[in-house]
Order: C-alpha cells, then structure tokens, then sequence
C-alpha cells in the first residue's frame, strides 16, 4: 500500500530534517567521513517520496471535481498563533467567505497562521525537482568535498537546506513561506561562509545575507499589506475565511483587489523576489556567493534556492493578474536582469563567475516570461526553471570536476585544453553549453524558445513587448557566446595546468563523474520529452493559482507556425554565437586582442561588472556608515553630555553653598542671633487675621 | 500554590544568607550553593507556570496585611501572577542560573559576596514581577538597583565606579519621580472611591479606575510622572546613554541580569500601570512614543554599527530591539500588544545569551575590542555555534524566538498605521511603520559584522600571556548556562502560540481602556479612516464598528468622561485638595 499524500508531504522535508540532525550531532565524533550517508540516505528517500507524490497529485488533479479550480490538498501539522479579533474585517469585497458558510464574516478577523503544508501541481514538481538535484548534488559532493575538516558541517548544512527548500515550495501560507523563505536564506548564508576562514567568504555570506534582508524587507511589508487587505494569509481557504490564493477567490475573481494596493502588494513581492533571485538591482550577492563550496553553487545558488522568487510570483499569480502594471515592471525587471547578467558574463574570467552571471541571466529570462502574463508566459517561466535546474546544476558540477582538478584554481586563463585530461567532464559540460545556448534538442532550447515565443505573441495586443523580443534574442545571442567561450577557454587550445594542480591532474572520481553524466543526460532529454509530451504546461496548469479562468482567458494559443519560426531564428541565434565564440577562441588570441582594443569602453563595463558594487558603496553603504558614525558622536557628546551636565548641576549647587559651612563657631552664633532676630520680627509685624 | 510562589521568590534570599552564613570561605561550596539555590527556584517556578491556566484570573494569590492603620490605609503584602508577569517571572529564574553559571570562572574575587548579592538580586526580580500590591512592588523595583549596583561597582571593569553612579542615581532620579505619580494614583482612588479604605492594591486600583478615571489634566502628569521612571528603565531612546557604559563595566552575570529582565521592569511598568491606569494620557502620548520607539530602533542599530566593543554594541542593540517592545505596547492592536509582552521574553533570551558568551570571549582574550579578534569559530567551535544561534535569534531570523515577536509587533503596528491611524498622522505613522520594519534590516547588519568580524576570517587571537592556559572551547558548564537558552529560543520559535495563549486572556484588558481612549479620541476628529488609506480605490471602510482594535474585543464598559489634553504644553495647577481628601 502506498502512502497517502499527507503522509508523503510530511515525510519529503522530515527525512532531510532527520539526517540533518543526526549528523549534527553525531558527526563530528561518529560519522566523520561517512558523514555523507544519513543524508544522501534521506535524500533518496525524499526523492522517491516525491515522485510518488508527482504521480498521485497528478492522478488527483486529473480526475478532480470539476467545479474545482485546479487541485489542492493541504495537511494542517500545528497552530503557529492565533490572536482572536485581530483586525477589522476589511470590506466586504476584500475578504471573504468560504461559500457554503451562511452568516458571512464576523466584524473582526482572527490573526490565524498555521504550519499547513500543500500539495498541488507546482509543489510537487518543484518537489521533485529539488530532491533530484540535491540527491545527485550530495551524490558528488561526497567526492568533491572528502578530506575536508568540515565534511560532517557541510551535509548537515545541505540536509538543512533541502529541509528548508522543500518547506518552502509546501507551504500553504504567507508567513511560513516567509520562514522558509530567510531559512534558505540563512543556509545559503552558512554554506557561502563555509570556509569561514577565508576573509571573502565570510565577506560573501553577510553580503548575501543583508542584500537579501533588503528583500525580504519588502517581503515582509507585502505580507503586512496583504494581511491589512485580505484578513488572511493563508493561500488556502481555512477556517470559513477565504485565502488569498484559495477556492472562493479564484471561483471569483471579482474578490480581489485591484489599483494601487494590488500595485504596492505586486511590486513588494517582486522586491523580496528580486532579492532571492538576484534580479536586478539585487542581483549583486550571487556572483560572490560563488566563494562557497561548488557543490553549494551548484545546488543553491543555480538549480534550487534562487528560483524561489520565480515561484513565488508564480504561485501569486491571481495577485499580479489585477495589476498590469506589476506584471510590466516583472518582465522589464526580467529582462534588464538578463541583459546585464549577459553582459557581464562575457568578459569574466573566472570560470564560477561566468555561469554565476550566466544564472542571474537565466533567471531573468524567466521572470521576463512570468512578466509577459498569458499562460504560455508563465509555463514557459516555470519550465525554464525546471529545464536550467538541470543544465546549470550540471555547469556548475562540470565547473567543480575542473577546479577539483585543476587544484582549486578557477581562473580561465589558467588553465586550457582539458578535454584530453577529463574526457567524461569535457562530454557532460559540452551538454550543458548546448542546453544553456538554447541549441535544439536540449532543455534548454525548448524553454527558452518558448519564453520568446510567449513574448513575441504579447507584442501582438501589446506592441511594447516587440522590443523585449528583440532584446530577448540579442541576450540569446550573448548566452551562446559567452557559453562556447568558457568552454573553449577551458577544454581546448593547448593543453596547459596550473601549477596547483601538482603534477597528475585527472578526471574526477567516479561519485562525480556518475552525477555529471545523469545530468548529462537530463540536460538533453527533459526540455524534448516534456515538450514534445505537452507535459509539463498541462500539468503546471492544474495548479489553483494557474488554472483559473483569468489566466486562461488571457492565453492566446501559440499558433505552431509562429512557434516554429521562433524556434528557427532562436537556433540560428544560437549558432551564430557558437560560431563567433569558435571563431575568437579557437584561432590565436590576436583576435581577441584586437575585438577588446576595438571595444575598449564596453569592455571596461563589462569586466567591471557594471560598476555596480561601487555604485551601491557609494549610495548606500557608505553614507549609512557616516551616518552611523555621527549618531555615535552625537550620543557620547550631545546626549550623553547632557545628561552629565545634569548631573553636575547638584555638586555646583553644593559648592554655592559650602562656603557657608565655615567651621567657626562664631560666624554660626552670628548667623543664630541674625535669623533669631529675623524670625522673631516677621512674627511680630505678620499681619494676623 | 500561592505558598510556593512565596517560597519561590524567598528561596534566593535563603540561598543567599545560606551562603553568606555557612560556605563564605570555601569558593566550591559558594557557588555550588548558589548553582543548588537557582536550579531549586527554577524547579519551583516549572511546577508554578505549569500549573497556570490560560484565564484572566490571576493565579497563585496571596494577600496579607502589612502596614497599615486604623486609618484605612491598607498597604499589603500581596503577591500573584498573571499572563503579563508569568513568563518573565519564570526568565527571570532562568537567567539567574544563567548568570550563576556564568560567574563559575570567572568571579575569583569575594565569591560569597558576589553570589549573595546576585541570589538577593533574583528574589528582587521575582519580586517585582510577583507583587500585587503599589508599596511592595516599588519595594522589589527599587531593592533591585541596590544589589546591581554593588555587583557593577566592585566587580566590574575599570570604569566601575563611574558606571555603577551612573545607573544608580538615573534609574534612581527617575523611580522616585516614578513613585510620585503612583501615590497620586492612590490618592485619587481614596478620595473617589465609596469605601473608607486607601487601597494599595494594584487590581483594585485597576478596577476603581475604569470606575472613576482620573481627570484629564492629572492622567497625562501622571503619566509623565511614571513615565520618567519607567522610560529610563526600558530605556527609551534619548534616556538611554547610561545603559552601554553600565553594561560594558558590568561583570557577565550583571549585564545578563540588567539587560534580560531589568530592562523589562520599564515596559513591564507601562503595561501594568500607566496603559491601563491611565487611558487617556496614553491616547494622548501615543504618537510621542511611537515616534521615540522608532527613533530609538534606527538610532540605536546605528550607534551599534560604529561600536568597536563587542559588549557595548550588543547593548546599543538592546535600546534597538526595546524599542519594537516599546512600539508593540503602544501601537495598541491585539497582535503588536502579545508581539510586545513576548518580545520582552525574546530579548532577554537572545541579548542574555549573547551578553553570557561576548563574556565567555572576554574570560578567554581579556579584551571585549572586535578588532582584537578573529577567526575564533576555528579555536572555539561550540562558543561560535551559541553565538551565531544567539545572534540569529537576535535578529529574528524566521523559525527561531525574535521573529514571532517581531513580525506581530510589526503587523500590528501596521495595521494601525494602515487602518486605524488618527488622519493628520496617516502618513507619519506609515513612515515609522516602514522604518521599523526596515530597522530589522539594520539590525542583521550590525550583528553579522559582529559576528564576521569576531567568529570568522582568519584566526587572530588578542595577546594572552603565555602564562595564561591554553584556550579552551566551552566547558560543561558554559554549556549547562547556555543550553536552556536555546531550548526557549527554538521553542518560542515554532509554537509561540504555546506562550500566547496564556497571556492572552489577560492582556485583553490591559490595553481596553486605552484602545477604547484612543478610538474617542480619533473619533472626535473624524470616525472614518478604518480602511485603507486613500490609494485604496473603495471607501467601504468607513464607519466600520472598530471593536476589533479594543484588545479582546470586550464589550464597551459604560460611557466615561472624557475631556483630553490636547497640548502637552500647558500646565494644568494641581491643587492639592483634589488629591488628599478633605476630612
């Protein structure tokens, strides 16, 4: 008998919980080397668990009810806080409801959160696709990351990530994703600084952390807004109080609101996206994320953590279908991301930054397709992240097998020529440049093609999105350029080692090579298989917060003949990229010398990262520090001087008096007979009654 | 029950003399008595919250005569708990064997004294949070400068002296001012109440106040009065400056004790008298102290962020997170109320934990300066994990205790900046709404460079002589101080509802009175505005009944008048024959 989906719901984040804590506990005097097996243990477990959840949500979705928007299920685990009459129940069309329920709503709102956790559509594939990839990812690390002083750490830290990431994608309200939310957040914290000796690592991690408190900032302010707005946070309809994203409101649309409240509560929640996504102008903590250990990169920082954003506004697409305006300022926010990761990437030369820049790219190209807002948008979106968890997550293990070898080192220039030296590397990272230059039949062709055709069929009713195609296609062309550049620079050319590497550099250890080469094969085969299956847009469609009438009235049927001719320039783009890329990387280097001198300025931009971090220095971190400074002057010397000036105030009134305590005992029986005499004649000359 | 929460808050006093008697010259004995005596009052208090029903009756009550006469005055000794003191009458045990733990080492000099000051010092605690009665609650309130004062200026740093004047005579000035306005609120009951008795009694107090409130002019004096003591205590941003240097001289176990239950003795104050005693003059004061709240949460995560001494940064982040107490209080919504009293709890986890290990650094490199340091998550593992935990707690990282506190305090206090500001103050409130929330960004920024700067990086260790042992990671009882910090840390974290639901019931009369206070207020100038302000596209929310902002949502207690200070400029004369009955 198989277990039921509650059950299965618990299980896929308790087992990744449980192998955390044992490790932690035990690994340091226990396990020590074998820290690895509690948790790919659970891994494997969580991951078998999830697919069988894939497959009955599916199940369960299709023969769903068929006055049912979509399908949901939720388990109720414990009451977080309940605070009755909490706020005024806001009007009538705001909050409403559960039909059925007669009496309506009372005149105040209990503040209600729960831990629930939620099975649809959207959760169990991002389910899956989580466990795969951290299964396979602490499969390789197990390899990548032996002898290490830290081994027990580092898994329990990723149990603890997988832990958090999979609560994440479950949680049924707000506040719990929120938890979950800075809980990644925080695991991504401790894994950058996991080689908390390295001054930048440590560096990094805060740096990660605060960008992402400035999101979360935002977050949070949404949350309050919505809370203020709706009377609820919960997604889900619960307790005869209709949720945000529940049953009765997509049943309804009308309930919720629009203008400028929707404005603030979309353009919030894109905040708090853009800082766990790293979309522009957020975007500046992932590329020094990569100071932690590749693995991590690998995991967090490409296929899991930093598309939580894109599933956030996924998941809040009922929010952002009653504000034209936010979903304009997504896609633009997509785009400009992408371009700037695009241009960027071209000129690194650490092999890491490349497909750091690359990711935050990528990422935007999803938002870009969330932005444009037809369900093709926002499948497309959606199966870009589930295609790039494959092909990055690949890249970025490919990357790790390199720096393995190479003794640490990630410097392009460096190193070259490796493909004789790690063939099975050279093969699997070949696969992931393909997929990431969007070269048919590889992931990430499809979803990246149909971002851009989802775009190019907006422009139709709305002529604006013309230019983000466009714009779409050049970051198209700069994807496959910088690709096939790393790749070049790194696995042809002549053959040449840094000396880190001592003397018998060699492919990786076969607890590498296995997961590279899984991923090899996924970086070819999901992209065509779902596509060419319509999987994986019919299936994302039954989630509740896709499958409502809005959205669908708003898709416009991709005509396939359009599709086709997108399909086609994006190809050739492709082509034309790899080419270029052949061309200046695979001749001599005066090519390149003389594209650089040509380019100079743009050069310099881009090299420099755009300037960004000593942009932000100068706006914002250093007058908050000037600023900080002066308070604590002002608090030594204004206020805490007052205070001591006050204080002085009774001694100097002591010393007015002192003198007068002379010790004489004739100035005493003066100063007697004087007040005697004072006393005695105000008595007598009192005026009495 | 009421016997044993007697016996609770006599047990350090036993303890104390117990040492003070029996083991004052053998330094084991000392402080195994001392470590017995807490653990005992701990037990006790585990049996006595326990026992605690989630009602607005108070608990454990015991009442006695005490002073008095013929006369009608009626001054007694009364003790109780209730939703409001219960969870910090059991941190203030908590903390106690904290500090008891961390003295261990570290105190060499005059053990018994030490460990009978700091035992007599918990009975104060206890006491204050315990009392029921006017007279016996300022007798705790003041008998615990007392006992600090000697610990700080015999055992504290090289400005000992200088820092232990300090604390006393502001916290001094202030109490007696504080002292003040609670005879006038005695006063005024005696000489409106029916009976012929001067009662004492704080419940009675209360009651006869929402009976027969005090005239408007004298609530807000009132107010000041008990204000001047109480915002010292918590302290309130500008009051605060003799906090840092207090705490940076302090030994371990003083800064432990002042910033986690001390501090608390102010916001404790304003939510049993003034808030409920004095409605009015808290309507009045509302946007002052909102405004100082949030002044004091940016203000103070600045300061600390230029500190270079870890104690004072973490104390300079105290004035920071008192303030969302302080703000939580006076946003005056259900949700930023509970937020409040249980963020109380939280700071004195999280900053009680961080004050016992930034001494547990100082025990092993003798110095508290960040740059002296370095790397130490390399030497001493286990101390870099508590710190770290502490400091996450600190800035409320969802899942652990400062989050639950924060984010109803937060939500709470936009909802009134949201929907129920006053009109002229909509935009001022939302602007300190979003400041605060932003000073939880600040907040991670200074605590992270903490953190950075002193656990990670490359190891750099200050200069300890080689004579010095060798440093060690913690000791078993470092960890024994710690480790019950952690189990409420994680516990609050992830079923605050746990401590909620037994505050509840009595924090919902708390703040009615004022609630109800400030509606009127707001009402006078307009009754609309409950609804989204006015970027809102619908209007639906106007006149909406707003039973939902009185805490507990209680039915309106009979109609009272209500004549409101509008300036806080022109003084009322306060003739005396008002306030002492005409025989």
């Amino acid at each position: 008998m198989t277990p039921g989906i509650p059950t299965l719901l618990i299980l896929i984040p308790a087992l990744p919980l449980t192998a955390t804590i044992v490790t932690a506990v035990f690994g340091r005097s226990a396990l020590k080397q074998n820290s690895h097996r509690p948790v790919v243990l659970a891994l494997l477990g969580s991951f078998v668990a999830s697919l069988m959840m894939l497959a009955q949500v599916r199940q369960e979705s299709e023969a769903k009810p068929s006055q049912m928007v979509g399908w949901e299920t939720s388990v109720d685990l414990w009451n977080w806080a309940e605070v009755p009459n909490a706020l005024n129940t806001p009007p009538a069309a705001h909050s409403a409801s559960v039909q059925g329920i007669e009496h309506g709503l009372p005149a105040a709102l209990p503040f209600r959160i729960d831990l629930t956790l939620r099975a649809d559509a959207l959760t169990s594939i991002m389910l899956a696709m989580v466990t795969f990839i951290s299964l396979l990812v602490a499969i390789y690390a197990s390899g990548y990351m032996h002898g290490d002083r830290g081994y027990w750490r580092f898994f329990s830290y990723i149990g603890l990530f997988v832990f958090s990431m999979t609560m994440l994608v479950s949680a049924s309200n707000f506040v719990l994703l929120y938890v979950f939310w800075e809980a990644v957040g925080l695991c991504s914290y401790l894994l950058i600084g996991f080689w908390y000796e390295k001054p930048e690592a440590a560096a990094a991690g805060k740096k990660a952390f605060l960008v992402n408190r400035i999101g979360d900032f935002g977050f949070a302010l949404a949350l309050f807004l919505m809370w203020t707005t709706y009377g609820t946070l919960n997604f889900h309809d619960a307790h005869g109080i209709a949720g945000i994203l529940g049953q009765t409101r997509l049943a309804d649309p009308e309930l919720y609101v629009g203008g400028g409240v929707a404005t603030a509560i979309c353009l919030l929640l894109m905040l708090g996206a853009c800082g766990k996504s790293a979309q522009f102008p957020l975007h500046i903590w992932l590329p020094d994320a990569m100071e932690g250990p590749t693995p991590v990169s690998a995991l967090i920082h490409a296929a899991t953590m930093v598309t939580a954003g894109v599933y956030m506004v996924t998941r809040c697409t009922p929010l952002f279908m009653v504000s034209p305006d936010a979903q304009h300022v997504v896609a633009l926010v997509g785009f400009v991301t992408a371009a700037i990761g695009g241009v960027i990437a071209m000129t690194q030369t650490d092999l890491k930054r490349v497909l750091a820049y690359s990711t935050i790219s990528q990422l935007g190209y999803m938002f870009l397709g969330l932005g444009v807002a037809t369900l093709g948008g926002i499948t497309s979106g959606m199966f870009h992240l589930f295609t790039h968890a494959f092909f990055k997550a690949l890249l970025f293990l490919g990357a790790g097998s390199v720096m393995h070898a190479m003794g640490g080192v990630v410097d392009m220039r460096r190193f070259g020529g490796l493909r004789r030296l790690m063939p099975t590397t050279h093969w699997t990272f070949l696969f992931g440049c393909l997929a990431l230059a969007g070269v048919i039949p590889f992931a990430g062709f499809w979803s990246k093609d149909a971002i851009i055709a989802a775009v190019q069929e907006r422009a139709h009713d709305e002529p604006e999105f013309l230019y983000l195609y466009w714009g779409a296609l050049v970051v198209a062309f700069l994807t496959s350029v910088y690709t096939f550049r790393a790749f070049f620079m790194t696995f042809y050319g002549s053959e040449r080692v840094p000396y880190e590497a001592g003397p018998n550099a060699h492919e990786s250890p076969t607890s590498m090579t296995v997961p590279l080469t899984i991923l090899a094969a996924c970086a070819l085969v999901v992209g065509a298989y779902f596509e060419r299956t319509e999987g994986f847009a019919e299936f994302i469609k039954l989630t509740p917060s896709l499958a409502y009438e809005v959205v669908n009235s708003k898709n416009v049927e991709i005509v396939s003949q359009s599709h086709t001719l997108v399909g086609a320039i994006s190809t050739l783009v492709a082509l034309t990229g790899m080419g270029l890329a052949a061309f200046l990387y695979l001749g001599d280097e005066s090519q390149v010398a003389l594209l650089t001198r040509l380019l100079m300025p743009l050069y310099l931009l881009s090299h420099g990262k755009l300037f960004f971090d000593q942009i932000y220095n100068v706006l914002f971190v250093w007058p908050l520090w000037t600023l900080a400074q002066a308070s604590y002057w002002i608090d030594r010397v204004l206020i805490d001087g007052l205070v001591d000036l006050v204080g002085r105030i009774p001694p100097k009134l002591a010393a007015l008096l002192r003198p007068l305590q002379t010790g004489m005992v004739q100035f005493y029986a003066l100063a007697m007979v004087w007040g005697v005499v004072i006393l005695i004649f105000t008595l007598l000359t009192w005026p009495t009654h | 029950m009421p016997t044993l929460l007697l016996l609770t808050i006599f047990t350090p006093t036993l303890g104390a003399l117990l040492v003070w008697a029996f083991a004052r010259n053998d330094h084991a004995a000392v402080r195994q008595s001392a470590l017995v005596t807490a653990i005992t009052t701990l037990g006790m208090i585990a049996v006595l919250l326990g026992d605690f029903a989630a009602t607005d009756q108070p608990y454990a009550t015991l009442s006695y005569p005490w002073l008095g006469d013929s006369s009608g005055i009626d001054i007694r000794f009364s003790i109780g708990l209730d939703g409001l003191s219960l969870w910090l009458f059991g941190l203030s045990a908590l903390l106690l064997l904290t500090s008891v733990l961390v003295s261990w080492e570290a105190i060499i000099d005059r053990p018994a004294t030490f460990y009978s000051l700091l035992l007599l010092l918990g009975s104060g605690m206890l006491g204050v949070f315990a009392a029921r009665d006017i007279i016996l609650f300022y007798i705790f309130f003041e008998f615990t400068l007392i006992p600090l004062f000697f610990l700080i200026g015999v055992w504290g740093s090289e400005d000992r002296r200088y820092a232990a004047a300090k604390f006393f005579l502001y916290t001094l000035a202030g109490s007696v001012l504080t002292f003040l306005g609670l005879l006038a609120i005695v006063l005024w009951d005696y000489n409106h109440n029916e009976s012929e008795i001067m009662t004492f009694s704080i419940p009675a107090l209360t009651a006869g106040l929402a009976q027969h409130p005090i005239a408007s002019p004298y609530q807000l004096w009132i107010f000041l009065a008990l204000f001047a003591g109480f915002a010292i205590k918590v302290p309130l941003f500008p009051l605060h400056t003799w906090l840092p240097l207090a705490h940076v001289q302090a030994p371990t176990a003083g800064s432990v004790i002042l910033a986690g239950i001390l501090l608390k003795i102010g916001t404790y104050g304003f939510a049993r008298f003034s808030i409920p005693m004095l409605p009015e003059a808290t309507a009045t004061c509302v946007p002052w102290l909102l405004g100082l709240s949030v002044a004091g949460i940016i203000y103070g995560a600045l300061v600390a962020l230029a500190q270079s001494d870890m104690k004072r940064l973490i104390a300079y982040s105290s004035v920071s997170h008192l303030g969302y107490c302080m703000l939580g209080l006076f946003a005056l919504t259900s949700l930023s109320v509970e937020g409040s009293v249980l963020q109380m709890i939280n700071h004195g986890l999280s900053t009680g934990g961080l004050f016992a290990a930034v001494g547990m650094v100082y025990e092993r490199y003798h110095t508290r300066e960040i740059r002296q340091l370095g790397g130490l998550a390399r030497r001493t593992p286990r101390l870099a994990f508590f710190f770290v935990l502490f400091a996450l707690s600190s800035i409320a990282l969802p899942g652990l205790n400062g989050f639950a506190g924060e984010f109803l305090i937060l939500s709470g206090m936009f909802q009134r900046a949201w929907t129920a500001a006053p009109q002229a103050l909509v935009l001022a409130y939302q602007v300190m709404t979003v400041l605060a929330v932003f000073g939880v960004a600040l907040g991670a920024w200074y605590m992270l460079y903490l953190v950075q700067r002193v656990f990670f990086g490359p190891l750099k260790e200050a200069d300890h002589s080689h004579s010095d042992p060798p440093i060690r990671d913690l000791s078993f009882h470092e960890v024994a101080a710690l480790s019950p910090l952690v189990v409420f840390i994680v516990w609050i974290g992830i079923q605050p509802e746990f401590f909620l639901g037994r505050m509840r019931a009595t924090l919902g009369p708390v703040a009615d009175n004022a609630v109800e206070a400030l509606d009127e207020r707001q009402g006078r100038h307009e009754r609309a505005l409950v609804g989204p302000p006015s970027w809102s596209d619908t209007s639906g929310a106007a006149g909406l009944p707003s039973s939902a902002n009185r805490i507990g949502g209680q039915a309106t207690r009979g109609t009272r008048h209500f004549s409101p200070v509008d300036s806080l400029v022109s003084p009322p004369q306060l003739p005396l024959g008002e306030l002492t009955r005409v025989e």
